[in-house]
């Protein structure tokens, strides 16, 4: 099976973060346009995304500020990511007075390739470069105008 | 994208398209892997993924030839990979602003 892996570091605490993952309210300010999540054990997580696409799942683990693990699944018919096929990891690891998150989306239908140990993991790995390469640093120096 | 979801969804495609990964093949040896299932079931899983953009198909004389189109496989995964990166990156900004805001309302106490 394929993991996907992504992360981000963000200039904010865990505390801060967390209810961005927990309150549905607060989730909308950054994914989907209707939340509804139960964020404990058991627990169910249905995000609408674009009006259209209804993610579901359930709650498997929730550490407050440092991790919540949820199945994950689309409804839409004929989708192969099937409700509780796979399941998303996100994880809070405070560094200084940032946080690194740390997004791991795993059992994704890898298996048209795993055979030959490339395939989808290749394909990762290959974005992975292409993501590292774009990624921006701020402006914080400017050439300097001569004067 | 939908049609690649759709086309996946099914074992027996999965298994076909793990068989012309790295090789390609006629129709005619693509079936005889798959001795529990008729020809024209094979023909129509090789359709339904060729439909789906992720086998393309070449003629040889009179023999079909196909093999997978890893490109079209990338796609499917940079969709999911998008849904994700963008999600993180709009996280970022709503929980930064959050916080600048704190600090400020913290600065701003006696």
């Amino acid at each position: 099976m394929t993991e996907l892996v992504r992360e981000i570091l963000i200039d904010a605490t865990p505390e801060t973060i967390w209810p961005f993952l927990t309150d549905p309210e607060k989730h909308l300010d950054w994914m989907g346009t209707a939340a509804e999540i139960d964020p404990r054990p058991g627990g169910v997580y249905r995000v609408l995304v674009g009006g259209q696409h209804q993610s579901v799942g359930e709650y498997v683990e929730v550490v407050p500020f440092e991790k919540v693990m949820f199945t994950f699944g689309w409804e839409q018919e004929g989708n192969p990511i099937t409700p509780g096929s796979t399941t998303v990891e996100i994880t809070l690891h405070p560094e200084g007075s940032k946080t690194r998150v740390q997004l791991v989306h795993r059992g994704l239908p890898d298996d048209a390739t795993d055979d030959h140990g490339k395939g989808w993991a290749h394909y990762l790995a290959r974005l992975d470069g292409a993501a590292t390469g774009k990624e921006s640093t701020p402006d914080t120096i400017d050439s300097e105008e001569a004067g | 994208m939908d049609a690649a979801l759709r086309a996946i969804a099914v074992p027996r495609r999965r298994a076909i398209l793990r068989l012309v990964w790295s090789q390609e093949l006629a129709a005619a040896a693509i079936a005889d892997e798959f001795r529990d299932v008729s020809r024209p079931a094979i023909s129509q899983h090789l359709a339904v993924l060729k439909e789906a953009g992720l086998v393309s198909e070449r003629r040889d004389g009179t023999r079909r030839l196909y093999r997978a189109n890893t490109e079209s496989m990338a796609e499917l995964l940079a969709a999911l990979d998008d849904y994700w990166t963008s999600g993180l990156e709009r996280l970022r900004d709503v929980a930064e602003a959050e916080q600048t805001r704190k600090r400020q309302t913290k600065g701003h106490q006696p």
